[in-house]
């Protein structure tokens, strides 16, 4: 064990142009706040606890990119973005994990997310008051309401520049977005006509890219590979926003770093975190008076777990049994269709400019409750004729005769709300063990009888659009999207692992920050509400510090 | 299925490598693509059976007969590369083996399979039709061999066999060209976004569609 950092204590860092910036080396200090993960959550709590003047390092187990360097047109070699280390899949319905939903470096998942950005509306924080007790769920109010949340993702839309409509005709009134929306591409063309057609109300999208220059980024210049790493820097990931705010502020962002462990002292209070460094097997620590997880919904309750200790076996902030539990994803059903007109769909960022949440309500009529979003999708080939082979089955020349049309697919897919059941579980696996001799993740999920109303829902109306807008050739792939759950915040141990503030019932110097705390999945995309919260945890901290109410003072 | 002979592209003009010094091109995926076309891996995972088999199953799963030996988009080696380096891809089901032992089991339950199948022929030895078959069995689950026991047929074909032959095959530039796909696009990016719209430097049908 070691506690190594460079001898003139300044360290540097790739800044957005391709330049480097001077970054402060904090590795022999005890920080005030050591943060796991430099995603939407933890790049967003980091930034902000770094500006309100806490000592700050955000630790990392993928690479700091450079944007204008780093990331390539291309969608091979673009894996190496992706969580790709082993994680093992069961259950009923088995969910698909790297490249769909994991992202690992600086700035986390949203690197290369889609960008849509949405509010989840105010009944999405009460859900179980509004449907009542579903058997086979464990519905559950948020501590949080949406009135306590709305300041935060004004917040946080500003500072990411959202681009939309005026007039956004869904959930609570609000004011217009930063930016003016995107000009629709074809796929979003066909979303629309075909709406129209069947009197299904249908709207520009919020998305997270930029429309117009702002300060040293230029506007989005619709080369469609957003999922790949974004070249230009117009897409307002975490990396190009809260990241240089957090290196500017003094706060200390260490890339290629895994953390292994969380360490407590006898009295069950965190003291620091142990972890490797640019793949050695040398175990270094950082000390903190503060730990923040934001590892996402796999990673967060496996590095709990992985810490556990004679005071805490059943592992760190689990006295509640519930890290792990309730793990949930959106499902994500895509549809397409042939045009006769070129849609070449890899052209602009997949979301491709417009929305509908007609469907994101309970409608019990069509048996389900909660609800879905219907969003416009863009694959590449890669991906599109993975989708073939594996939705379709298809293969040998049918494939290589359907490919050859592939400019000429549209498609549509959707978030759709996944309730939460403790059966849904994130847990240490057995025997498998990660390059570091860490157990990996084993993640067991099966959908709720309402999750599937949902989907089959969901695929008869994304049909009827594609058939009203003249699609033909129409099939479906079943997909998954997002992690979400497996710390989940609430009011006490009774029902969570954290309060509304993120902070551990049990530990309380220990905080959870990313999709893990979701009580239940909204049926919207998730990154903007875990800004929020991450935006909100960081003013909250802020108070309880001038309050005296962190510890250890 | 499908007749073979004719793959007719409908952008018999288009070379996405013409852009290769366009504005579409940035020099870092001019570097990843270079090497991609130039320094095909040797094959040093798989025994040479082992690739010879891939080899036949590639052929079938996206069959190029339009394309000489030397002409073909490599599938195999990538593959080795992928197992060589153990490069995984986040996840893996439940009642798989770890990927380097999935590729060894399910390549020698291919060739148990067309044993079975065919009076002991591998399935190199056996005619496209006769190849289709034991594929279609394997697809579906129901093929025989003791590696099946070991590991579900139809999850080795879908998640694992089938999924990676067909996205090496889609990495290609060859296979960009005849789907008409833009390839790479920065710094330049795009305009004509709308149905039917097509910048100048995207691929462009033939006249006779
Ligand atoms: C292809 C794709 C498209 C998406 N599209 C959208 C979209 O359009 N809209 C939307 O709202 N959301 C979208 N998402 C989802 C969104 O990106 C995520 O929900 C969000 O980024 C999750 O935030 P997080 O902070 O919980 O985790 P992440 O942003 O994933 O950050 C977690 C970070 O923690 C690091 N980490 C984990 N464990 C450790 C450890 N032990 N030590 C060190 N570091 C660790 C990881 O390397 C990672 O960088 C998309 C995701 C993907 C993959
Ligand atoms: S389409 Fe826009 S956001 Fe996406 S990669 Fe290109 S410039 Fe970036």
């Amino acid at each position: 064990m070691s506690e190594k950092g460079n001898q003139d204590r300044t360290l540097s860092a790739p800044g957005i142009h391709g330049e480097c910036v001077p970054m402060r080396d904090l590795s022999r200090e005890e920080v005030d706040f050591c943060i796991v993960g430099a995603g939407a959550g933890g790049g967003v709590v980091g930034a902000k606890l770094a500006e309100a003047g806490f000592s700050v390092v955000i630790l990392d187990a993928g690479p700091h990119w450079n944007p204008v360097k780093d990331f390539v047109s291309d969608e091979k070699d673009s894996r190496k973005l992706f969580w790709t280390d082993e994680r093992i899949t069961g259950g009923g319905d088995p969910v698909e994990l790297g490249s769909n939903n994991s992202g690992k470096g600086v700035g986390g998942s949203t690197v290369h997310y889609s960008m849509v950005a949405m509010r989840a509306h105010p009944e999405d924080f009460r859900r179980l008051s509004l449907e009542g007790a579903i058997t086979g769920a464990d519905m559950q109010d948020w501590p949080l309401t949406f009135e306590e949340l709305e300041p935060y993702y004004e917040e946080v839309e500003e500072a990411l520049q959202i681009s939309g409509p005026t007039r956004y005709p869904w959930g609570k009134r609000r004011r217009r977005y930063p930016q003016r929306e995107h000009e629709l591409n074809a796929s979003a063309q066909v979303l629309v006509r075909g709406c129209v057609k069947l009197g299904i109300p249908v709207a520009p999208a919020p998305i997270a890219t930029l429309s117009a220059p702002h300060r040293d980024r230029p506007p989005c210049v619709y080369r469609g590979f957003c999922n790949y790493g974004c070249t230009t820097n117009a897409k307002s990931s975490i990396l190009v926003t809260y990241i240089p705010r957090a290196i500017a502020f003094g706060a200390e962002v260490r890339p290629n770093t895994m953390v292994a462990r969380i360490e407590h002292d006898e009295r069950g209070i965190v003291t620091g975190v142990l972890h490797f460094r640019e793949g050695g097997r040398e175990l270094f620590r950082q000390r903190a008076r503060n730990v923040v997880v934001a590892g996402y919904a796999v990673e967060t309750p496996r590095l709990l777990l992985n810490s556990s200790s004679s005071l805490f076996p059943d592992g760190l902030a689990n006295s509640s049994g519930l890290v792990g539990k309730c793990f949930m994803v959106h499902t994500g059903e895509q549809v397409f269709a042939r045009f006769s007109e070129r849609i070449n769909q890899y052209k602009a960022p997949p979301p491709g400019g417009a929305i509908t949440e007609h469907f994101n309500r309970t409608m019990l009529d069509a048996g389900f409750v909660c609800g879905y979003t219907i969003e416009v999708v863009g694959p590449h080939p890669v991906d599109f004729s993975a989708r073939l082979a594996t939705a379709r089955g298809m293969w040998g020349a049918t494939l290589r005769h359907t490919m050859l049309d592939y400019n000429n697919y549209s498609g549509l897919g959707i978030v759709g709300e996944v309730l939460p059941q403790w059966g849904n579980v994130v847990k240490l696996h057995e025997k498998e063990r990660d390059r570091y001799g860490l157990p990996v993740a084993h993640v067991l999920f099966s959908f709720h009888e309402n999750d599937e109303r949902i989907i089959a829902h969901a695929k008869e109306k994304m049909r009827e659009i594609m058939e009203a807008a003249g699609g033909e050739d129409v099939w479906s792939a079943d997909r998954t999207a997002h992690l979400l759950g497996t710390c989940r915040m609430g009011h006490d141990l009774s029902d969570s692992v954290v309060n509304k503030d993120c902070r551990a019932h049990d530990v309380p110097n220990l905080f959870v920050c990313d999709g893990s705390v979701f009580p239940t999945s909204t049926a919207v995309n998730p990154s903007l509400t875990i800004e929020a919260i991450a935006a909100r945890t960081a003013d909250r901290i802020s108070e309880m510090a001038r309050r005296s109410e962190l510890m250890p003072v | 299925m499908v007749e073979e002979q004719a793959f007719q592209t409908r952008y018999p003009d288009y070379n996405v490598l013409d852009k290769w010094s366009s504005p579409d091109w940035d020099d870092q995926t001019r570097e990843v693509v270079r090497k991609r076309l130039e320094e095909i891996p040797p094959i040093r995972f798989f025994t040479q059976e082992e690739a010879r088999t891939l080899a036949a199953v590639a052929e079938r799963i996206v069959p190029q007969p339009d394309r000489g030996e030397g002409e073909k988009v490599p599938v195999v080696p990538w593959i080795d590369e992928k197992l060589v380096k153990d490069e995984r891809d986040g996840y893996r089901y439940e009642e798989l083996p770890p990927q380097r032992e999935a590729w060894r089991l399910g390549l020698a339950g291919i060739d148990e399979t067309a044993r079975a199948l065919f009076d002991g022929k591998s399935f190199v030895e056996l005619d496209p039709l006769s190849q289709d078959v034991v594929l279609t069995h394997v697809a579906r689950g129901d093929a025989p061999g003791a590696a099946w026991e070991r590991m579900p047929a139809a999850r080795f074909f879908k998640s694992v066999l089938c999924i990676t032959v067909v996205k090496t095959y889609y990495s290609h530039p060859l296979a960009w060209n005849e789907i008409g796909y833009n390839g790479p696009s920065s710094p330049r990016g795009h305009v004509r976004k709308w149905e039917g719209g097509a910048d100048p430097w995207e691929a462009k049908e033939a006249d006779n569609r």
